[in-house]
């Protein structure tokens, strides 16, 4: 009885270390961990706390840009707000959710921004849908343990001369779904990238990427666009209306270079 | 019935409200005869362009001394373009021809119109004698004009004879910069007793110049002319440049009797000519002006053509708090020296934060509207203006003032009504994150970073490796010779080490013990055996024939027979062992080249 036990036994315990070891990959990898806070941040939370929210806006961006974080950028998001920067704050909160999609304060915030401001949230294909289920590191660190696990799961037994168990083709099979679909949400990510808003109220959309370009379009703080390519200091961007030229100034990115 | 008288009277009130509140009485319709409406919008005389043009000839003076100038001076009552001057026209050859000019006035007689256009010749005879310009025809509107005859006569002895009348011009510079204004006065002199004449359609003959009548002041009163004195008509005005190099600059005017276009000023004691103007042509001697251009060197940012000397008093804005998109007025006030009139303020400039505005001009305002409230100065408006005098740039950029810009006033809590009445909060804002939380290194996820496509080979790598070692592992097992050769190269290898080492301590016991253990480790993959199970005649069969028989087969004999020394019961003699080390290496590399 026990010469059958125990290697089940064993195999169960093997399964559940594979277990650990992908989620500490998929969460400890991801690059999401908590962060220290930073006399920036500190200073940020006084200047806020004291309704002085312009040098809140400037704290918070310093930290920001030392130690991108959620907080960080949701705190960045309503001192802008505050001081009457609509599409920075939209930006800002964005920026949090990029970073941690569970955050509900910043979508609650994004959400309360898009009613004041009147501006439709960013249409999303299904596969950017898709990628802001987990953070973008994630996403990455998912389809390549999958992937390797898959490729070793078929592999290994033969190589080290180990009989096959039962649960590993159907691991392998799993694995092999799981990266498929990651691939999917990794070009969602890679494709969010692009995505950016308009920070400055009623700025201009040109036919040509200078300054006396006929004027196509005018947009209002918070409205989304994606960025197609770059020349000067001007992006081109499509938004659902039309295409054009922006000044860079008046357009930031979720993810800037 | 009662309704109906209420009914009436309260019409009859209405049509009285409306009779008294009318600004003009109920008048009778005006009959209008024809042409009656023209003359009740142009109550002014008409103008006679029906009359038959009339044609006059003159020398002024008539009578000259040799070497004297005169004007030949045609005139004819008809409009300018409607004379079709005839282009072979010539004055006898033995006169000389200087200037010429032609000028038209609108000449009021009693109560019309008349227009009067005036041919002029500046005529120098230099011999004396009669000459007489013979009458000619002039096409006037299609019908021939005839322009009678006159004559100059040249006296040949010097007599007392009048200087013709002409303009006298003086400029306050002739030698200027390109869009320089300058001031130019075009001056009648009194006539004969004193009598002053205005003069009217003062014109500049000149290419590359530009008058500026707005800006024509005239005033009576005595003027230097050569040193004297003299009473004099004086029309001022400004001029400008607009083409570089020399010019050849001519005034040209009619006199006009009291006929002032403008506002005069009369200094001193002059008496005016009475009756009916006499309409004369007159011209000024020409004057030359030296435009030069303006440097290209030095030029500063904001220059509008302004040239003179300007200065301007600190901006003033209408308020230095205010709110994002909001407009400002800021107000900039020059003064100057130059031609303000004609004066360009700064053009509004382009700022990333700020959309400007210029006022129209003559102002030199501008409306300023925030873009952002991450400015804190109104920009600077380049200016600059170009001083004649000292021939350089000068720098007038009007100064940042000092703002603050406030940012838009966003909600913080959104509410709902409800049908009853109640407000409620449906979103509001959340509160701060007191921690950093959730980090991330780079906002850049990492499928956009090299490195991590680069690290994707470590784990392809690693499968290769693994891949590569199974197959060298099953080649292997096919081959199991191969191993057993390798292990045998090992173990020589130490054995070798072994043998350095008891040569290095002289042990010759064992010396021989690992020179016959190297042997039996050669030669045991070729049987395959156990190299312990072998001894020195398996290594002598492993040995060609000439070498078995010859000193390697001597030298393994020897050396296993040393080592089976140990064996005997009673102690053997021993030769030198450690002597045969170069030997027993010969014999090891000859094996190991078989392995």
């Amino acid at each position: 009885m026990n010469r059958i036990c125990l290697p089940s036994f064993f195999r169960r315990v093997n399964c559940c270390r594979a277990g650990v070891v992908l989620l500490v990959l998929v969460l400890g990898l991801s690059g999401v961990s908590r962060a220290a806070m930073s006399d920036d941040f500190a200073k940020g939370l006084e200047f806020s706390q004291a309704g002085q929210f312009p040098e809140a806006a400037a704290a918070f961006e310093k930290a920001a840009k030392t130690n991108p974080s959620a907080g960080t950028f949701l705190n960045l998001g309503l001192a802008e707000w505050q001081r009457g920067h609509a599409g920075a704050a939209m930006v800002a909160w964005e920026q949090a959710r990029w970073i941690n999609p569970f955050d509900s304060r910043a979508e609650n915030n994004l959400k309360f921004a898009r009613e004041a401001a009147q501006v439709d949230p960013p249409q999303l294909k299904w596969h950017e849908a898709v990628s802001t289920w987990l953070p973008p590191n994630a996403w990455v660190w998912l389809a390549g343990v999958s992937l390797w696990l898959a490729v070793g799961l078929l592999i290994l037994p033969g190589i080290l001369r180990r009989r096959k168990a039962g649960w590993q083709p159907w691991l392998a099979a799993l694995s092999v779904g799981v990266f498929l679909f990651s691939l999917a949400a990794n070009y969602g990510v890679v494709s969010r990238t692009h995505l950016g808003f308009v920070i400055k109220k009623n700025a201009t959309v040109r036919l040509t990427p200078t300054q006396d370009g006929e004027v196509v379009l005018t947009l209002t703080s918070g409205e989304s666009a994606r960025v197609l390519r770059t020349r000067g200091k001007y992006f081109y961007i499509h938004t659902p209306g039309t295409s054009g030229w922006m000044e860079q100034d008046d357009f930031r990115l979720i993810c800037p270079p | 019935m009662e309704k109906l008288k209420h009914s009436v009277l309260r019409l009859l009130g209405a049509t009285a409200l409306l009779w008294l509140a009318s600004p003009f009485p109920v008048q009778a319709q005006l009959r209008i005869q024809p042409g009656g409406l023209v003359q009740l919008q142009m109550p002014q005389p008409t103008v006679d362009v029906s009359s038959p043009p009339v044609a006059t000839a003159e020398f002024d003076p008539p009578v000259v001394n040799p070497g004297g100038k005169t004007y030949y001076r045609v005139n004819i009552d008809a409009t300018e373009s409607a004379i079709q001057w005839p282009e072979d026209f010539s004055l006898p050859p033995e006169l000389k021809v200087g200037t010429s000019a032609r000028g038209m006035i609108t000449q009021l007689q009693t109560d019309k119109f008349r227009p009067l256009t005036s041919f002029i010749y500046e005529v120098q005879a230099p011999a004396a004698g009669n000459f007489t310009v013979s009458n000619f025809t002039v096409n006037v509107l299609g019908s021939l004009v005839q322009v009678p005859a006159a004559s100059l006569a040249v006296a040949s002895t010097a007599t007392a004879v009048p200087p013709p009348r002409k303009l006298i011009m003086q400029m306050t510079a002739t030698n200027i910069y390109l869009g320089q204004p300058f001031r130019v006065r075009v001056i009648l002199p009194a006539g004969p007793g004193n009598q002053i004449e205005a003069l009217r359609e003062i014109q500049f003959d000149g290419g590359g110049l530009m008058t500026d009548k707005t800006a024509l002041q005239q005033f009576i009163g005595p003027v230097n002319l050569d040193g004297e004195l003299k009473p004099a008509f004086v029309s001022e005005m400004m001029v400008t440049p607009i083409a570089a190099g020399p010019q050849k600059l001519m005034a040209q005017g009619f006199s006009a009797g009291r006929e002032f276009t403008a506002p005069i000023t009369i200094r001193g004691q002059v008496s005016l000519a009475g009756g009916q103007p006499k309409y004369v042509l007159l011209l000024s001697d020409p004057a030359k002006i030296n435009v030069r251009p303006l440097p290209v060197e030095g030029e500063l940012p904001g220059f509008t053509g302004a040239i003179g000397r300007f200065f301007s008093d600190p901006p003033k804005i209408s308020t230095n708090r205010f709110h994002i998109g909001e407009p400002v007025q800021l107000k900039v006030v020059f003064h100057g020296e130059g031609d303000l009139n004609r004066f360009v303020g700064p053009a509004a400039p382009r700022s990333h934060n700020w959309q400007i505005v210029a006022d129209p001009p003559p102002s030199t305002s501008f409306t300023l509207i925030p873009l952002t409230d991450e400015v804190h100065e109104t920009p600077a408006i380049p200016f600059s203006y170009f001083d004649p005098e000292s021939g350089k740039y000068v720098d007038l950029t009007v100064p940042p003032v000092p703002v603050t810009v406030m940012g838009e006033d966003l909600p913080v809590q959104l509410t709902d009504s409800s049908e009853e009445g109640k407000t409620t909060v449906s979103l509001k804002l959340s509160a701060p994150a007191m921690r950093p939380d959730h980090a991330m290194a780079s906002l850049m996820p990492l499928q956009l970073k090299a490195w991590f496509v680069v690290l994707q080979l470590v784990p392809v790598a690693g499968f290769i490796a693994l891949w590569e070692w199974d197959r060298r592992r099953r080649y292997l097992e096919a081959h199991p010779e191969i191993v057993r050769r390798i292990r045998a190269r090992r173990a020589l290898r130490q054995e070798k080490v072994q043998l350095q080492k008891a040569v290095a301590a002289g042990d010759a016991t064992a010396f021989v013990r690992h020179a016959a253990n190297a042997m039996n480790i050669a030669v045991a993959p070729h049987y395959p055996a156990d190299p312990q199970a072998l001894v020195g005649g398996d290594v002598l069969a492993q040995l060609d024939e000439p070498s078995r028989n010859g000193p390697p087969g001597e030298l393994v004999k020897q050396v296993f027979a040393a080592a089976d020394v140990r064996f005997a019961e009673l102690a053997q003699p021993q030769p030198d062992l450690l002597a045969l080390r170069s030997k027993v290496e010969t014999v090891l590399q000859m094996l190991e080249a078989r392995l």
